[in-house]
């Protein structure tokens, strides 16, 4: 197993999910009954309108909308820990399996529809993965390091990994790392035939954004990246889990190993909405201050609350 | 933990190099073309299209891969880059006990942009989704991870223009952190329709050979490629027996935090990844005997570009765009350019900057006009991209 340098601090907490956006909304939505198998799990409408970004967000789709707000949030939390550092020391990473599809195949549309000469710039450039990037970096004034990376199931671990290096090796001061994923069609219609006989899987979407720091500095919680690639099946991957952290003390070695799946459904960000629904009700429900989640044998995240 | 600067100061060794493109299908006919200055554009597609552009295609010899991951050219370009580089790097294969780092950029290979498949399940939504599971198989990092059988961390990295640049800082900072004795990172972009027809939406390809830096400048031309290099630590190198030529010895990035596709007019990201790259090689800007830059024939990439390589280097550093013969490879740009670059170091000389003739009233400075000899030991890549993303590599000759 690879181990991360040096953990690192979660200061702010951000997410819009089919469970709400209010940190406390979701908590309280993870301790009720979960929706029902297989069901399809988007985000209301109605959260993905922020009157203080409305005007920057004229041209964002539902994509955008989602990483940005997420991001917003987790940066107004982090802000007090935040005020006397430099925009050009604080990075940001966002991961995302499908990217902005939708837009993507809007492009496309366009193509086929109006012929290649006359397709909308707006949609060829928000269709680009990084745009979401883009986004935050100019709502948030962000100058620093600004990265996208793309992977079907540990990006967000991956993501976590680099803030570490970054945090440890003095590139960045903060680092504001989140995963987002989109549900839409046609990659609904698409992908549902090739999950055929895995109907318990529930597509879903939703973003969740951390502000990570050095580890001297206070936080939530503590958080250190570990990921194994192997040659996992995309389409037969186990989907992320929670489990008590191995070696551990008798406290931890009693928390159960449990999933938020249900709650949050399957998709590239899933090990995002696993952290997320941890931090949230494991130290509330189990009295856990360390745990893992994993994402089938090929990665982990080791959170100690603090 | 406030951060170890030393720690990201730390060299990283280059051991191999391997590239192809539109100037050549090895680095020997890319010195080739280099060397002739006549850069060969295409005027035909491999593809359907009524955008009529010269592009920069790839005649090579693409290598076989398993099928799962044969129907994509974005892929295949990758593996023949790699095989390049691993055998100038004398690997014929990795120990399994050696971790390998596996990082690689790209735009086109992270998108569905199958446009005949896409047509045709518009028309029959019933038919075979073959296209979308060669799609959840070609990400490219991890492809390349299992095509090679390593183990290590793996990332794929969709930062626009930027990320073959991007690719090969995400390697180096793994590197100095401990995650791998080995790492190979650089881009990889086929030629595509969605990009042709994108870039043409936007306004900013040329209908004729790109001209960067150039006062008639029109824009640019697309084009195919994968760009390769092995990093490699100190101890891992000596503990094979191999001497290296070369060090990462800097990199930087930064955000405009301006726009979503145009570079911010004075270019300030790109000074700041500049200068963060200078500084993580402790080196002052007159120490660099050339630079590579973006340059993409675009009117706003090419002013802003040169307002800063003039505000930081002056006069008296040469630099040159590449895109005259490769045309852009987006998401390879990088690793396409930080092998370029790492030729112009080992042969002592960099080609003209082709398509440049006249000098521009908005841009302060002169690319190279003939072929120029290089002196000295550091040599700069730089890229930008949509998003406001600037990205620099910082690489010395020791040998």
């Amino acid at each position: 197993m690879i181990t991360a340098p040096a953990p690192a601090e979660i200061l702010g907490i951000g997410a819009i999910t089919p469970l709400g956006r209010d940190l406390a909304v979701i908590a309280k939505n993870l301790a009720a009954k979960p929706p029902a198998r297989g069901e399809m799990l988007r985000v209301a409408d109605d959260l993905l309108s922020e009157p203080a970004i409305a005007r920057s967000m004229r041209r964002a789709d539902r994509f955008i909308r989602m990483a940005a707000i997420a991001a917003l949030d987790a940066w107004n939390q982090a802000a007090p820990s935040c005020a006397d550092i430099a925009r050009e020391q604080i990075g940001l990473i966002v991961t995302s399996g499908l990217g902005p599809h939708c837009r993507g195949f809007k492009f496309l549309d366009g193509i086929l529809d109006a012929g290649d000469s006359n397709a909308l710039p707006t949609d060829f450039s928000h269709s680009v993965h990084g745009a979401a990037a883009s986004y935050i970096a100019g709502l948030l004034d962000l100058r620093g390091p600004s990265l996208t990376a793309t992977d079907f199931e540990i990006g967000f671990e991956q993501a976590v990994l680099l803030a570490q290096c970054w945090l440890q090796q003095g590139t960045c001061r903060r680092v504001l790392v989140g995963s987002v994923e989109e549900l839409g069609e046609p990659m609904i219609s698409m992908t549902k035939k090739l999950l055929a006989g895995k109907e318990s899987i529930a597509p879903a979407e939703g973003a969740v954004f951390l502000m990570l720091a050095p580890s001297d500095v206070a936080g939530i919680a503590t958080l250190d990246a570990a990921t194994v690639p192997d040659k996992t099946d995309l389409l037969a991957s186990e989907y992320p889990s929670i489990a008590p952290d191995a070696g551990a003390t008798p406290q931890i070695a009693a928390a159960r190993s449990t999933t938020f799946t249900p709650y949050f459904g399957h998709s590239a960000s899933s090990s995002a909405m696993q952290l997320l629904g941890a931090l949230l009700s494991i130290p509330v429900v189990d009295n856990a201050t360390t745990f893992r989640t994993s994402c089938g044998k090929v990665a982990a995240l080791h959170v100690s609350m603090t | 933990m406030t951060g170890d600067p030393l720690m990201a100061r730390t060299p990283v060794c280059i051991t191999g190099i391997g590239v192809v493109s539109g100037a050549g299908a090895d680095v020997r006919a890319t010195l080739q073309t280099f060397a002739s200055g006549r850069p060969t554009p295409s005027n035909s597609l491999p593809f359907e299209s009524t955008v009529a552009c010269p592009t920069f295609q790839v005649s090579a010899d693409l290598p076989i891969l398993p099928p799962r991951y044969s129907n994509s050219r974005s892929l295949r370009l990758t593996m023949l880059a790699v095989q390049q580089a691993m055998e100038s790097a004398g690997i014929a294969k990795f120990d399994p006990n050696v971790r390998v780092g596996i990082c690689i950029g790209t735009t086109v290979a992270c998108q569905l942009n199958n446009v005949p498949f896409y047509a045709a399940y518009r028309r029959d939504p019933d038919r075979p989704m073959d296209a979308v599971v060669d799609y959840l198989h070609a990400n490219l990092a991890r492809a390349v991870g299992d095509l090679l059988g390593t183990s290590g961390p793996r990332m794929t990295i969709v930062n626009a223009c930027s990320s073959g640049t991007d690719a090969i800082g995400v390697a180096a900072s793994w590197m100095r952190a401990g995650l791998c004795d080995v790492a190979i990172a650089g881009g990889a972009d086929e030629l595509s329709r969605v990009a042709l027809a994108g870039f043409w939406s936007l306004g900013v390809m040329s209908q004729q050979p790109c001209a960067p830096f150039d006062r008639d400048r029109t824009g640019l031309n697309l084009g195919e490629g994968a760009g390769i290099i092995v990093l490699e630590t100190a101890a891992h190198a000596l503990l094979r027996g191999k001497t290296h030529q070369f060090e990462l010895a800097g990199f930087g990035a930064a955000c405009d935090a301006h726009h979503l596709t145009a570079p911010h007019p004075e270019g300030r990201g790109l000074g700041a990844a500049i200068a963060a790259a200078l500084a993580q090689a402790d080196i002052q800007p007159r120490q660099v005997a050339f630079i590579n830059a973006h340059g993409t024939a675009t009117p706003d990439n090419d002013r802003a570009e040169g307002k800063v390589i003039s505000r930081i280097f002056g006069d008296g550093v040469p630099f040159l765009s590449t895109k005259g013969f490769t045309g852009h490879t987006l998401g390879a740009a990088g690793g396409i350019e930080a092998v370029f670059t790492l030729l112009g170091l080992r042969e002592g000389w960099v080609p003209a900057s082709a398509g440049f003739k006249n000098q521009a009233d908005d841009v302060p400075l002169s690319p190279t006009r003939n072929r120029t000899e290089i002196r000295g030991e550091y040599a700069l890549s730089t890229s930008l991209a949509f998003g406001g993303n600037n990205s620099v590599v910082l690489v010395r000759r020791v040998a």
